[in-house]
Parts: structure tokens; C-alpha cells; sequence
């Protein structure tokens, strides 16, 4: 029933449960408390705030969200861990203007990660923002912009460049053990069925709808979308590979060292969950339920799949990264750890756990101590909006493909699709009035 | 608390006629609707071992229903739940001591695997030789306790344009005066129990998830239930609202039932939110204490002895069973690593499977929990209630393994 893996309180047994703090702030460092605010009180948006709480460094000035009661949960939420009394706001850049915090957290659906991430660094803030940077390419390339111009701190929350046996996976492929690698498959599948419309409805109670749309289109309300279904409608995200995809094609820009995309062509569709559906009465998703996007490299290959169908143990695993040299194949994956496959008969298979935090099974703390200690050191963090932004750029172009049904030459320096003025249109998209679309 | 057994307000011979037409009408022992025959977790039942041999409590049978979180009713030698596999629910009927398979009935429905495995959530309802059940997604069947045959069916979302909360209606029903009252809408529904028609029905909003539960008050009728930003009463006759409670729980989660006793309602829910006690008079309910460190997500808790027994914590978090002092929110022990399991109650025992598929006995006492009983019964997660009845204990996990234990003194 109303269960969920994704709550706040995953460690509300541990949390000592009181309204007083400090059972729940696990050191109490020096330096001074950082103004911290949130922009998306949801599920995931809290679970970093919870770090920036549980790091000590972070008193919770102010919550933004378009929900009220999301508001007043966040906030009493934030009271019983660490007694803080945050002030709420429906629209963050009034909570910008008023509160003028050190930090802003951004955990809205994708299609604000532009527009917010930008006020709250104009606005003077260090931003830790979700990844994929931007919906489009070219919101992605002006949040780049406004952070460089402004100086400020921001960490994207790609975790897995952080995460122990990830650093560990990629420190071995680097090594050269697993040789000359020629090809990556990048890849994240799980179960599902056909899709049946659901039937719209009228909002919440105290939510602005039609501001939670804000730039993109405004969709008839649906419980799918809201609360936890968003990534699975193209009008708010990028699907599987705008969500998974960005984490995957991450780790291949982490060992390749930035290497420039040539080509991409994508293929997908969803011949498993139907035809989307969308009218006054009903709709479904729109994502596809599976695409197959290749990428050229100038000395690889890498290939991304999904496909939510289909779900079975055929396979050895079904989420992570599989890079091909002439050593092995070396396996690096979620809760699966890495493991590396030797080629040489009389090879030993190496295997290195995961080391995560469960229930949810990243590694934010992590993320939140070094974006804390970057901000300290004026350095740059480790998930910076540099690479933040190139590994966006790969799902956001196999999107593009997808939808002109042609693969597309790539000038990584201009960043630009090569000869293709429908595909370079589709790198923005109109916005919805009175918001306008950012420019690098 | 209403359903105070009638007996002691009767004469001795009175008493003993109608003792013996309610053993007509079942055994003394059944368990017919969620949480029991007083609708509190506790069952009257005295004559069940509390104690088993090393090697483990004897197994009576053993059977798979499916997926789901769907407790048991049990009446009339019948015990009965529900769970869902390859795009439908199946309400299933077993002989109670033996597990033969008596009958079944089964509808298209969606897994509804939101943030969670999916499955049916509900539990069905005896109401004599009736049985109803209401799905997830709307569908109200009304069988013939004996056969399965459908008597009446409803959609109830249909018919009355409510809205399905996220996670699907989930309280059971509620048989109540020749009424069926269901948590669907703002503030409940009433169907007539013979005909499934509509008797009244509330504004089209969320409803919460947990199971009416009918008491009376300062000489009323009402039935509480949990709304999706509040905990409110109504009247059973025509659905007016009597008061409410507000209470906001992340993604309207007001699924644990409230527990109300000696004109006061104890609350609790998960996500961090934390439980209170409310006085309850003619008009708002007054809030006479909170604490932040009992936050039941699911399972209601039992109270015995002015003393509260339930889960502290979420399906995502290390929950533990604790005791609270009901007067005042004190906590008295905690149990840690129970996980978001359920706790029932007999004879002064608890009788609680952890979320992790441990069954314990153990004495209700504000000092501590001690089993006297443990075994290991079942794998994955177990969040439907323990149900004893007749000397049997019923447990299941989500994955839909049933595991009956013996209980029965030889």
C-alpha cells in the first residue's frame, strides 16, 4: 500500500527520532552554516537536503515547491530532523529575491533545471542541481554559461563520479588491465507491460498545476505524471535515456577523457506499451519503452539500450556499462558492483562490491561533502557542470535522432548537428508564455 | 469503543440464547473483518499455544495467492484474501484448517507498481454468509460466502467519479446496518449491502488508506476514517461530516487506522510525521499530545492496557515495534529491526510477524518484549497482519506464500 522505497525518513529509526537535532547531525564540523534552500520539495529533492542537513554545514532557510501541502510536509519534516523552521514559497524566485541563500538545491522535474538553476546562480547561490542539466541542448549549454559567468559553485548530481566502486571500476579500466578497449554498451532494462490510458483529474488541492507545466507544455493533470511518473512524459524529461542514460554515458565520457562526438543515430519506440494516448479524458506516458542509440567515437564504439519489457535472468546484468577490450570485459553496474570478465582462459574473474547508500542506493553524502568542500576551497566540484553537460548532450542528440528518424553528424566544438537545420531546431523547443527559453 | 460484547449488559438467560445463536452463526474464535471481530487487532481467543517445540511451530498448510499485502478474514470454517498475478486479482476461499482450495474469483486488474511491488492491498470483509471485497482500482464484489458466487458487483470509482488515490482504495469495508461504507472519496461512501447501490457518497477528492472504523461518542454513531489530509468522522446514516482532525502525510498516506478509546483518538502515520493523541468532543478534535518517534506507515497498532504496541518507521527504514504509553505519548521500550511488519493480540499476547517474516509470541507488558515464541516463517516482506483464529495463525508475505501455523492446543 502506500509503500514506498522512496521515503524521507529511511533512517528514522537511526535518526534517534526527536525534534532536537543533534542525534541527527553525525559531526558538527567548523565553518560557518551555509543559507540552504530547496527548489522541488519531492521525494528525491529531500533526500539531498537530508545530506546537506546530516552534513552540519546547512541550516534550511526556505522550501519552494508549486504543491502546498508537499510544502508543509517538507517543512515539518525538516523540523522533526534538525529543527530547523524553514519559510515556504510557491514561486522560487520570489524565495530568491527574499531569502538570499548560500545554497539552492534544485530537485524540480527536468524542464525547470534551466530556468531555476540560472536565477538561483544570478541570485548569487552555489546550486546543487539534478542531473541532466537541461531538457534541451541549448538550455543545458546556458546553464553552462550563466554558472561560468557567475562564478559560483555547482554540483550536478551525477553521484556515480563519486561513488567508491565506481572511482575504483574506472581507476582498473584506466590501469590498462582490461586492455585496448574498442566498444561500450551502456544499458538499463527492467519489466513492464502494455499501458492503459488513466483517467485525468483535477489537481490537488493546493497545487498550481499550470506552474509545476511552467515552460512546457500543460498537460490535463494525471496521477502518472504526478507524483513520480514525470520522466516517463517527453514534455517534462527525456524518458530512460534522459534519466539512466545520462548516469551511463557519464562514465563513458569519465574514461574516454571527454572524448568529442562524431555521429548518433537512435532507433526505439514502443510497440509494447502502445500508441500514446492523449485527450481532455485520458492519457499515458509517451516515453519509448525501448531505444537501441549508437555513438560514434573517433577510437569507439558505444551503444545505449533500455528496454522496460521483457524483464528476465537471461542476462548476467541488466544495468551499468560493459566496456569491451582485448583484456576482458570489464562489467561496471549499480548495486552490482564492477566485475571484470578476463578474455585468458587461465584468467581470474575480479570483482569489487558496491558501496552505496541504501535504501535508496546512491552515493550523495559523498556528493554533498564535496560540494560543501569545494565551495570552501573555491575549487571546482567533482560533478561539475563542465562534464554535467557533455553527458547530457549525448542523451538530449539520441533523442533528437529518435525524433527525426536520421542519424546526426556532431561538431562537439560548436555543438552543432552538422547540415541538419531540423535536427539543430530540435536542439531547444518553444516555451510556454510568459516564460522564455535561456540563451547561452 | 463500540462492539462492546453485549453480554454483561444482559440478563444470564438472555446471555446464553444469544450465545448460542452467535455460535450458529460462527465460531467464537473467527476473525471476519480486518482487525478483527472489535475491530481493534484483538481477538478473544484464549485456548492457542504461546509456546512451540525447538524444532519450529507445526505448519497446518501452506498456499500462494499472489501478490499483495491483502490480510485474512476467517468465518464459518472458511478463511479468505486476496492477491494479484499476470494482469488480474483473485479474491481466494480455503477450508481454514485444512487449505483445501473451496473457491475463487478472479478480475482484470493493474499491478499498480507504484514505488512498490504492486499487488492487492485490501482485505475483504464476512458479513455473515456474504463476503465483499473492493479492489484497488474500484471494483466492489459482493459473494456468496460459500460459493463465490457474485451476489452484486459495483465500480465504485465509476459510479461515483472519485478519484483512485496513487496508491488504490485500500481500507476494507465496513458492514455496518445494512450500509457498506468504503474509504472512497473525500470523506467516505455508503452503498446499500444487499443491492451495491449508491446510499450516499462524499466530495471527489483523494481518500486515504486506512479502514472505516465505526464508534460511538457521547451517545453517536460515527465512522472515522483517514482522509488524504485529515483524520475525519461522519455520520454512517447520511455521510455528514462530524469533525475532523487535520493531518498531512507525505503523499496523503493516512493509512493506519486509528485506535479511539475512552473519548480520545490516537493517530499515527509514516514518512516522518509522527503520531498524537486527540480528545474528542462535539466539535474539532483537540490535540493533547505529539510525538515525532512513532510513525506507522501501515499496520495499525494494538491497545491493551492504556498501552499502545506498533511499528515505528517506513518500508524504507530499519522500523521497530515499540510500546507507547497511550495517556501520554511516553515510549516505553523499542524493538529494533521488527521492519514495517504487523502486530495482533490475544489473550494478553502479542502476536507480531516482522517485516522480515519472523513470527513472535511474546507477553503485552510495558516493560519489554520477550518472546516466548519465534520462527522464522517466511522470506522477502511480510506487511499484511498476522490473523489467529480458531488456534491458526495466518501469515503472508507480499509475494503472496501463505503459511498457516497450528496453533491449536492438542
Amino acid at each position: 500500500m502506500k509503500l514506498d522505497r522512496r521515503s524521507f525518513l529511511r533512517t528514522s529509526a537511526v535518526a534517534g527520532a526527536t525534534f532536537a537535532a543533534a542525534p541527527f547531525i553525525r559531526t558538527a564540523p567548523p565553518g560557518r552554516k551555509f543559507r540552504t534552500a530547496l527548489i522541488g520539495c519531492g521525494w528525491w529533492g529531500k533526500n539531498i537536503l537530508k545530506e546537506a542537513m546530516a552534513s552540519g554545514r546547512c541550516q534550511t532557510v526556505a522550501l519552494a515547491d508549486v504543491d502546498a501541502t508537499a510544502l508543509e510536509v517538507a517543512a515539518d519534516q525538516v523540523n522533526g530532523l534538525s529543527g530547523d523552521t524553514p519559510k515556504t514559497y510557491k514561486d522560487y524566485r520570489e524565495l530568491l529575491a527574499r531569502e538570499k541563500p548560500d545554497v539552492v538545491i534544485i530537485a524540480t522535474p527536468d524542464h525547470w533545471h534551466a530556468l531555476n538553476t540560472i536565477a538561483a546562480v544570478n541570485a548569487g547561490a552555489h546550486v546543487f542541481v539534478e542531473k541532466p542539466t537541461g531538457h534541451t541542448v541549448n538550455e543545458s549549454r546556458a546553464m553552462l554559461k550563466a554558472v561560468r559567468d557567475s562564478g559560483r559553485v555547482a554540483q550536478i548530481g551525477l553521484h556515480r563520479r563519486i561513488g567508491p566502486h565506481h572511482v575504483s571500476g574506472m581507476k582498473f579500466l584506466k590501469s590498462g588491465a582490461v586492455g585496448e578497449v574498442g566498444m561500450v554498451r551502456v544499458f538499463a532494462h527492467g519489466g513492464g507491460d502494455a499501458e492503459k490510458p488513466t483517467l485525468n483529474e483535477e489537481p490537488p488541492d493546493g497545487m498550481d498545476w499550470d506552474f509545476w507545466c511552467g515552460p512546457a507544455p500543460l498537460r490535463p493533470f494525471n496521477k502518472k505524471i504526478h507524483p513520480g511518473g514525470w520522466r516517463n512524459y517527453l514534455d517534462y524529461a527525456n524518458g530512460q535515456l534522459g534519466d539512466w542514460g545520462v548516469h551511463w554515458l557519464d562514465q563513458v565520457m569519465w574514461w574516454s577523457g571527454d572524448a568529442p562526438l562524431k555521429r548518433v543515430f537512435c532507433a526505439g519506440g514502443r510497440p509494447v506499451r502502445g500508441v500514446p494516448v492523449l485527450n481532455a479524458k485520458e492519457q499515458t506516458s509517451d516515453a519509448p519503452d525501448h531505444q537501441v542509440a549508437t555513438y560514434e567515437f573517433e577510437k569507439f564504439t558505444c551503444v545505449w539500450e533500455h528496454r522496460r519489457f521483457a524483464d528476465n535472468n537471461s542476462e548476467k546484468h541488466k544495468i551499468g556499462a560493459y566496456f569491451y577490450g582485448t583484456k576482458g570485459v570489464l562489467h561496471l553496474g549499480w548495486r552490482d558492483g564492477w566485475t571484470f570478465y578476463p578474455s585468458a582462459k587461465s584468467g581470474k574473474i575480479e570483482h569489487e562490491n558496491a558501496q552505496l547508500q541504501e535504501p535508496d542506493g546512491h552515493n550523495l553524502a559523498l556528493l554533498w561533502a564535496d560540494f560543501i568542500t569545494a565551495i570552501d576551497e573555491h575549487r571546482t566540484p567533482t560533478a561539475n557542470i563542465e562534464l554535467a553537460h557533455r553527458a547530457t548532450v549525448l542523451p538530449l542528440l539520441g533523442m533528437v535522432s529518435w525524433r527525426v528518424g536520421r542519424s546526426l553528424a556532431w561538431d562537439a566544438t560548436t555543438e552543432r548537428v552538422v547540415g541538419d537545420p531540423e535536427a539543430n531546431r530540435l536542439l531547444s523547443r518553444p516555451y510556454r508564455a510568459p516564460w522564455i527559453y535561456p540563451q547561452a | 469503543m463500540r462492539f462492546k460484547p453485549p453480554i454483561p449488559l444482559m440478563g444470564l438467560r438472555s446471555a446464553v440464547v444469544m450465545f448460542a445463536v452467535f455460535c450458529a452463526a460462527a465460531q467464537a474464535s473467527d476473525w471476519p473483518q480486518w482487525r478483527g471481530p472489535d475491530r481493534n487487532g484483538i481477538s478473544a481467543e484464549k485456548n492457542w499455544l504461546d509456546q512451540w517445540p525447538a524444532a519450529g511451530p507445526a505448519i497446518a498448510w501452506r498456499a500462494s495467492v499472489g501478490l499483495g499485502a491483502s490480510s485474512f478474514v476467517v468465518g464459518n470454517g472458511r478463511v479468505y484474501t486476496m492477491g494479484h498475478a499476470d494482469g488480474k486479482d483473485t479474491v481466494f476461499c480455503f477450508e481454514a484448517t485444512s487449505g483445501k482450495p473451496l473457491w475463487k474469483h478472479s478480475y482484470p486488474a493493474e499491478l499498480g507498481d507504484k514505488f512498490f511491488e504492486g499487488g492487492t492491498t485490501g482485505t475483504p470483509t464476512l458479513d455473515g454468509d456474504r463476503l465483499v471485497a473492493l479492489s484497488r482500482w474500484g471494483d466492489a464484489f459482493c459473494f456468496e460466502a460459500a460459493t463465490g458466487k457474485i451476489i452484486w458487483s459495483v465500480n465504485v470509482q465509476k459510479e461515483t467519479g472519485c478519484p483512485v488515490p496513487d496508491w488504490g482504495f485500500t481500507g476494507a469495508p465496513l458492514v455496518l446496518d445494512g450500509r457498506l461504507i468504503l474509504n472512497v472519496g473525500e470523506a467516505g461512501l455508503a452503498l446499500d449491502k444487499s443491492t451495491g447501490k449508491v446510499l450516499w457518497k462524499s466530495a471527489a477528492k483523494n481518500a486515504g488508506y486506512s479502514t472505516p472504523l465505526p464508534v460511538e461518542l457521547n451517545g453517536r454513531s460515527l465512522v472515522v476514517l483517514g482522509s488524504s489530509k485529515s483524520y475525519l468522522a461522519v455520520d454512517p446514516v447520511d455521510g455528514k461530516e462530524a469533525w475532523r482532525a487535520p493531518w498531512v502525510t507525505e503523499y496523503g498516506v493516512n493509512a493506519a487506522d486509528p485506535i479511539v478509546s475512552g473519548g480520545k483518538m490516537f493517530i499515527s502515520t509514516g514518512y516522518g510525521k509522527g503520531a498524537a493523541l486527540f480528545a474528542l468532543g462535539a466539535s474539532t478534535p483537540e490535540e493533547v499530545w505529539r510525538v515525532r518517534s512513532f510513525r506507522t506507515q501501515l499496520n495499525a497498532a494494538v491497545l491493551h492496557d492504556g498501552h499502545l504496541y506498533g511499528v515505528d518507521g517506513d518500508t524504507t527504514s530499519i522500523a521497530s515495534l515499540k510500546c507507547l504509553e497511550f495517556a501520554t505519548g511516553k515510549e516505553l521500550w523499542a524493538h529494533k529491526d521488527f521492519r514495517t511488519g504487523a502486530v495482533s493480540m490475544a489473550d494478553g499476547r502479542l502476536i507480531a510477524l516482522s517485516g522480515t517474516g519472523t513470527l513472535m509470541i511474546a507477553p503485552a507488558s510495558p516493560t519489554g518484549f520477550t518472546p516466548t515464541a519465534s520462527a522464522k516463517l517466511l522470506d522477502g516482506k511480510c506487511w499484511a497482519a498476522p490473523v489467529l483464529a480458531n488456534g491458526l495463525i495466518y501469515c503472508r508475505n507480499t509475494s503472496g506464500s501463505v503459511v498457516v501455523v497450528d496453533g491449536r492446543k492438542k
